[in-house]
């Protein structure tokens, strides 16, 4: 900001200009070219380096991928608003603003360790009106994942729309516009939002149990919506016995649910271009206006907690009431903390205790990491009820579901697996510092992680079982041989990209990480070559008929992967000194 | 002929074009109590992190407590205690926390640990904030604490880079006599710091590092009588204080002199 001064303000004028200026006023403006100059510059250091080149190309490929996706999933959105608005299929319309909006919402649960923002926490300290940090807060999310896909997205519901009715292109620009909009600041304020709850442990832990039960709750629901499943395949008189019950069961409610979504952003966007299409320009723009109002709203629930972050709010903060209570005396604290229960979970007392407990500690306030495990488990149940809407395991449905769930709860493990220093910090030297050999340390991870994903698959194997029942016991085998091949494999890659590729992990936040594009990216590859051997192996039981056959195969493979998993790890410590200068730069590097 | 604490033979280090440590040659007695000087970007921390494993050497030697010392030394890591240039602290855990785990990594029984952990927070006044994560602990608590960790496994051998920063005259006072205690009872410490006033007090030896060379290495009246025999007749008479030594061995007197054309500054 010193550049401040070279965009023609005095230091005197500089003062004057917090006060007449607003968001677009001239201090604004010349902090908004500093930002700019500030961004540009950053990027040019960063290609230096081998790494930032690197990075850079890791970044391009990523946003060429998602943009690939995107335009996918937007040519198809294009064809069916098309499709749509040319049959006057009118009422079909919302389900398209429905799904484009839970896309828009849930990719970036999805992806949030792939996303990686700027930190505008470093602004706080210059003079900078709220609004303008507003502003630069939703410019800055302008190129995040989501708003590409959404983005695309309208844009082939405009295109579709220009084909279908172009006398109803200026409204239909309008609606997306608004609908986009509206978009935009929901899933920034959600997430600003749930970064607040969760870096409270005491909110984690309510938030943490709400979770749990909602689980729960999902699986009590299951039998008593399970309908009665039909033994033989092919009884097309009783499947439509079966429909007509749930119509006459389920019609009302459905008639009640489309009057309550025509009242929701995703219904009022799909509504206003209906009326527009009825040419009824008054109910359209109430439409749009109350979609506006929406959008105002979520802007609105943003701005509140970017004010508590622009007044200096610091949510690595812990909660006052965690604090030692005032009244207490230093011997009442000694004492209780003397005691062994207060700082022991693990009985041995070596350096793989002390860090096993180390990390189960920091993991527990570590952001990030906790939403990282979690998310993938509600995408599992999700999935677990996509297949079981098809039949289930049983039947009709899909065999190999079991697998596939666990591949999803395994992907919520890349950062912990790839980047297993990340949220050491400075205190990386300890481990240099220390009598403790690196390889000691990485033992001390693989087996916590180990055991961190053994208990994650348990949960979502018992999620899609409860949700599809119990499949062949060949698939359940090639399963828990193909986790068995996978673990070491994943152990085994994460220790080198830990070390030869870490990146500094802020605990507190689940967004505006300064991640390694590059770490993601290649991790990415990683598993999906992990995954390939298994799909493969899969695919050749399948062809043959012979299930059974994966099991051993993949054990097989499963003693392979352990072999080269103790072979880096015997090269754990050549790596992590010959690296240690750039691995304590790198995890040591302030925001 | 008594073995050295420390002793480094034409260590140096160099970062592609940049030679931050150039040929240090140094000894440290058992017991002593050592001042490394140097002004900002002189190659004091780079020596630091050399001496304790953290950065390898491009070239030289280190020997601590009379053996070879390289960063798979894991005995000789048992005998040293460190406060780094970033503290090294986890933010994640409270302060209990961090020192049970420091100690269990030095190889420390849970007892022992646990026992020390309580005596170390109640001497650094920290034992009240036993539930606050280091993180949200002030820069003078964390400096506290990173002390406390560096000295936990009980080290004949200490390392500290700048302890004093950040730190309020009460603590600091504590810490003084903490460390000048570990003096009495056998300890070498090795000190990096910008306060002179502190070296001149607590040091018995000083050596002074710029431009990633040694210019000075000896007791401080040494360094006073070889200053005090370069001034005119009548000055050689006058005690110098250490800020004196340091700014006519390091030769920083015109950068005082532009302070004072900042004429701008209010």
């Amino acid at each position: 900001m010193a550049d401040l001064g070279g965009a023609g303000l005095s230091p005197l004028g500089e003062a004057a200009g917090i006060h007449a200026g607003g968001v677009l006023g001239s201090l604004a403006r010349a902090q908004y070219a500093a930002l700019a100059r500030l961004r540009w510059r950053m990027f040019q250091n960063s290609l230096r380096s081998s790494k930032g080149a690197l990075e850079l190309g890791a970044r391009t490929v990523s946003y060429v991928i998602y943009c690939v996706g995107g335009l996918g999933i937007g040519t198809g959105a294009g064809f069916a608003t098309y499709a749509l608005a040319s049959g006057h299929q009118w009422r079909f319309l919302p389900i398209l603003f429905w799904v484009l909006a839970f896309l828009w919402q849930v990719i970036p649960i999805m992806l949030a360790s792939f996303q990686e923002q700027f930190d505008l926490g470093i602004l706080l300290r210059f003079p900078v009106r709220f609004g303008s940090y507003l502003l630069l807060y939703l410019v800055f999310g302008l190129v995040d994942i989501s708003t590409i896909l959404g983005g695309l997205c309208c844009l082939g519901i405009w295109v579709g729309m220009a084909f279908a009715r172009p006398d109803l292109l200026l409204w239909t620009t309008l609606a997306l516009a608004v609908f986009a909009a509206f978009n935009i600041l929901l899933v920034r304020a959600i997430f600003a939002w749930i970064e607040r709850w969760l870096a409270q442990r005491r909110t984690r832990e309510i938030l943490g149990a709400v979770f749990m039960v909602a689980l729960l709750s999902m699986q009590l629901l299951n039998p008593a919506l399970r309908q009665k499943r039909h033994s033989g395949r092919g009884d097309h008189q009783q499947d439509l016995q079966q429909m007509q019950e749930m119509k006459s069961r389920y019609g009302p409610w459905l008639h009640r649910a489309k009057a309550v979504q025509m009242w929701l952003p995703p219904g009022l966007a799909a509504e206003s271009l209906q009326q527009a299409a009825k040419h009824q320009p008054a109910p359209g723009l109430g439409a749009l206006g109350v979609l506006g109002l929406y959008g105002l709203l979520a802007g609105g629930v943003l701005a509140v907690r970017l004010k508590a972050e622009y007044r200096g709010e610091n949510l690595g903060v812990a909660p006052s009431r965690g604090n030692a209570a005032p009244g207490r005396s230093r011997a009442a604290v000694g004492a209780r903390d003397a005691a062994p229960a207060g700082g022991q979970m693990l009985g041995g007392s070596g350096p793989i205790a002390a860090i096993i407990e180390k990390d189960i500690r920091a993991l527990m306030r570590t952001l990030p990491l906790l939403y990282a495990i979690g998310g993938p488990l509600v995408m599992v149940l999700v999935f677990a009820s996509i297949f079981r809407r098809n039949g289930g395991m049983q039947g009709t449905g899909f065999p190999l579901a079991l697998p596939v769930c666990m591949v999803y709860a395994q992907l919520g493990f890349t950062s912990v697996f790839y980047n297993s220093l990340g949220t050491e910090g400075a205190g990386i030297q300890v481990y240099f510092l220390s009598p403790t050999p690196f390889r000691t340390v990485m033992l001390a991870k693989n087996l916590l992680h180990a055991f961190l994903f053994g208990l994650v698959a348990l949960v979502a194997v018992t999620m899609t079982l409860m949700r599809l029942g119990i499949p062949d016991m060949a698939v359940v085998a090639a399963t828990v041989a193909w986790l068995l091949f996978s673990l070491p494999c994943n152990l085994t890659a994460g220790n080198l990209f830990s070390l030869k590729m870490p990146y500094r992990m802020n605990p507190g936040r689940i967004t505006r990480q300064r991640g390694s594009q590059a770490n993601a990216l290649l991790s990415l590859l990683a598993q999906v070559c992990i995954l390939a051997v298994g799909a493969a192996v899969f695919a050749l039981g399948w062809f043959l008929d012979r299930m059974w056959l994966a099991a051993p195969v993949f054990l097989i493979l499963a003693v392979g992967a352990v072999y080269v998993w103790r072979r880096v790890m015997d090269n754990v410590d050549a790596i992590a000194y010959e690296r240690r200068d750039a691995l304590i730069a790198t995890l040591m590097k302030e925001g | 002929m008594e073995t050295a604490a420390i002793q480094t033979y034409g260590l140096t280090r160099r970062f592609g074009a940049l030679t931050a440590v150039e040929d240090v040659t140094l000894s440290v007695a058992p017991g002593q109590f050592f001042g490394f000087l140097g002004p900002n970007g002189a190659g004091k921390s780079t020596t630091i992190k050399m001496l304790t494993g953290l950065l390898e050497p491009t070239s030289g030697t280190m020997a601590i407590l009379g053996q070879p010392f390289s960063a798979g030394a894991l005995d000789l890591k048992r005998q040293i205690g460190v406060v780094p240039e970033g503290m090294a602290l986890l933010g994640r855990l409270t302060a209990t926390e961090y020192l049970h785990f420091v100690g269990r990594m030095y190889g420390l029984d849970r007892e022992t640990t646990n026992r020390r952990t309580q005596e170390l927070l109640e001497f650094m006044q920290l034992a009240n904030e036993t539930k606050k994560l280091v993180t949200d602990f002030s820069h003078g608590m964390q400096k506290k604490l990173a002390l406390a960790a560096a000295v936990i496994h009980g080290p004949k051998v200490l390392f500290l880079d700048e302890p004093f920063e950040g730190v309020d005259a009460i603590a600091a006072g504590m810490l003084k006599t903490m460390l000048t205690g570990m003096i009495n009872r056998g300890a070498t410490i090795f000190l990096t710091t910008h306060v002179l006033e502190i070296v001149e007090r607590l040091c018995s030896h000083v050596a002074i590092i710029s431009k990633g060379r040694l210019v000075a290495n000896g007791s401080i009246e040494d360094l006073r009588a070889g200053v005090a025999s370069t001034l005119p007749g009548a000055e050689q008479e006058q005690r110098l204080t250490m800020e004196e030594i340091f700014l006519a061995i390091v030769g920083a007197g015109g950068q005082q002199e532009q302070a004072q054309e900042l004429t701008w500054l209010t």
